[in-house]
């Protein structure tokens, strides 16, 4: 029987479909004209450019700094808060399931405003530490979720087996549960970073003096500024996102 | 173990910079991307041996909501002037202190006249922008510097107005001789009229991707922004722009230092620094646009300080006028516009 010719062509259009954008922009990041649909020849003018622009390089800092250390923090308490739904389930737990889940169906817009308004009144210094609260706010919840799915088909036996065993709660934690659940965790911190890292709308709400993101300091240059710059920044972000997929892929192949 | 210490690390990591207290006062500054020149920054800096924040918003509304809901640090912005008029109306800005601002003598008197802050009591004007039109100048025959070009059937589907109800209507209302910030509902329903025999020969109404449209040839005629067009001038040099000589409108941002700021009297410095002729100039030079300062226009670029759209001649400069805020009457315009949306 001669396979259908359909499935791989379906495949070439979607891949054309989602990565043609990405490489027109990656193209005009090396066109010397400033507006999009002119091309006056290849150029490095805006990497060089890029170079010397120290706002740039500041927000793209403190974009980095947030993401990580919301991050973290909120893998360990989404985990935690996890851990704790799954294990119990009093009318404490129903509710703190409903506090969990609120913030991803809440408008983004909604949750700024009203945490830069909570904010203002415990007169609270805007600036990262805000930013980092709010993110670790709705970060938690993502984390929270997909570790839950992990915890589904998770066998609580494994646990009680170790403690007969004679593990310490410490040692049963470090030992059998986290590495159980490091699939979850791992993906619940990629999306957490990836979620932090492109947050706009509720930055931008909470977002004080000197603290201005990444993804801030991008949407006010596309008005003002100079865009073929930001093609130039995507295209070296782009490059690192490839190398950290790809070298992340092989490390994970020789450990199976 | 590693991992646990690396999590310890991020956690300090995050408190740092909440916990570090810098000696050296701050200026905090909230504006447009790219409006101010670098290196004036950091000759203030040094003079003043204090360290200059940047903050970047992308639209008046943001910026004011932003405000609005509480955020507080800020000491210096650059809203356009139809907002500093509804900030100092709702207490947000500091009046300001004369004494300290000696340079402020050298501000354009002519532009003054028509500005919302004539007396520089809250806000001192920054940066003048007008809009007008770009054309290229092989590609359309017969060319005038007027509003009637856009009653040309033969640049059919090759022309653009801005997607801004007060420009646009404005335009139509100076191409009819009134004010445009007219109330008058017989004039807006003539201005009306008159977008609508626009709107025939027009490819759409557009702000944003005209700068490209015009830079490509997919456009020949744009209405559009000076700050903008000259920069397309820049580039290809096939393109002019010109103010129509019925006027236009010019739009400007101001410096205003807020209500609760901690460095007023750092801030008060930095608007009297702009306004030295030498920096107003260089500002000038570096963004196209016009500091109305007029001490410095001998010191601007001679290209850019003859160039009759930028520096307008008196003439047309008596037509132009300022877009000022309307309050209720804002409706009007709403309604024009919804019709000029909807009319074929």
């Amino acid at each position: 029987m001669k396979r259908s010719r359909f499935p791989l062509i379906v495949t070439w259009i979607l891949l054309l479909f989602f990565y043609l954008p990405i490489f027109v922009l990656v193209l005009y990041s090396f066109n010397s004209s400033r507006f999009g649909g002119s091309w006056n020849g290849w150029s490095l003018h805006w990497y060089r450019q890029l170079y010397r622009e120290r706002e740039i390089w500041h927000a793209l800092t403190n974009s980095l700094v947030v993401a990580f250390s919301a991050t973290a923090v909120s893998l360990v308490l989404g985990t935690t808060a996890a851990i704790a739904l799954h294990r119990f389930s009093s009318r404490l737990q129903k509710f703190h399931y409903t506090l969990i889940y609120t913030p991803l169906v809440v408008p983004e817009i909604l949750m700024g405003i009203s945490l830069l308004l909570f904010f203002a009144a415990l007169k609270l210094e805007l600036g990262l530490f805000t930013i980092f609260l709010a993110h670790v706010t709705f970060c938690i919840s993502y984390v929270a979720m997909v570790v839950l799915g992990r915890l589904q088909d998770f066998d609580y036996a494994i646990v009680e087996a170790a403690q007969d065993l004679g593990a310490g709660w410490w040692t049963t934690l470090w030992r059998v549960l986290l590495p159980l659940l490091m699939p979850g965790i791992v993906a619940g911190g990629l999306l957490a970073f990836t979620l932090s890292i492109d947050d706009f709308v509720i930055t931008f709400f909470v977002a004080g003096p000197g603290s201005t993101t990444l993804p801030i300091r991008i949407y006010s240059m596309i008005k003002h500024g100079s865009p073929p710059l930001i093609n130039a920044l995507s295209s070296i972000l782009l490059l690192v996102t490839f190398l950290a997929v790809f070298f992340s892929q092989r490390l994970t192949k020789e450990v199976p | 173990m590693k991992i646990r210490s690396l999590i310890l690390c991020m956690i300090v990591l995050c408190w740092m910079p909440a916990g570090c207290r810098r000696k050296t006062p701050e200026l905090k500054i909230y504006t447009w991307a790219d409006y101010f020149k670098p290196e004036l920054l950091e000759r203030f800096e040094k003079e003043h041996q204090c360290r200059i924040i940047i903050d970047t918003f992308e639209s008046n509304e943001s910026m004011y909501a932003k405000i609005k809901a509480g955020a507080t640090g800020y000491d210096l912005l650059t809203p356009s002037s139809y907002f500093v008029k509804i900030m100092f109306n709702q207490g947000y800005l500091l009046p300001l202190d004369r004494a300290q601002l000696p340079n402020l003598k050298h501000v354009d008197a002519d532009y003054l006249k028509i500005a919302m802050d004539p007396q520089m009591q809250h806000s001192v004007p920054y940066m003048l922008t007008n809009s007008g039109i770009a054309y290229q100048k092989g590609r359309v025959q017969d060319f005038v510097p007027s509003w009637k070009m856009f009653n040309r059937a033969d640049l059919k589907g090759r022309m653009t107005m801005l997607n801004d109800m007060r420009e646009t209507i404005g335009a139509a209302l100076k191409f009819l001789g009134y004010s445009l910030n007219s109330r008058n509902d017989k004039e807006l329903e003539a201005a009306r009229n008159v977008v609508i025999g626009w709107k025939k020969n027009l490819a759409k109404f557009e702000s944003e991707q005209y700068k490209s449209g015009i830079a490509t040839g997919e456009f020949l005629l744009v209405h559009g922004y000076s700050g903008d067009l000259l920069q397309v001038q820049k580039e290809n040099p096939d393109v002019d722009f010109v103010i129509p000589v019925e006027g236009t409108s010019i739009s400007c941002d101001d410096l205003v230092i807020m209500k609760d700021s901690k460095e007023s009297r750092l801030a008060h410095a930095f608007i009297n620094f702009i306004h030295d002729p030498d920096v107003a100039a260089e500002n000038t030079n570096f963004l196209s646009y016009v500091c109305p300062n007029q001490s410095s226009y001998p010191k601007v670029d001679p290209e850019l300080r003859n160039n009759p759209a930028v520096f307008l001649a008196p003439e047309v400069k008596a037509k132009c006028e300022v877009i000022d805020d309307l309050g209720q009457d804002t409706a009007k315009y709403n309604r024009v516009w919804d019709q000029i949306k909807a009319a074929y």
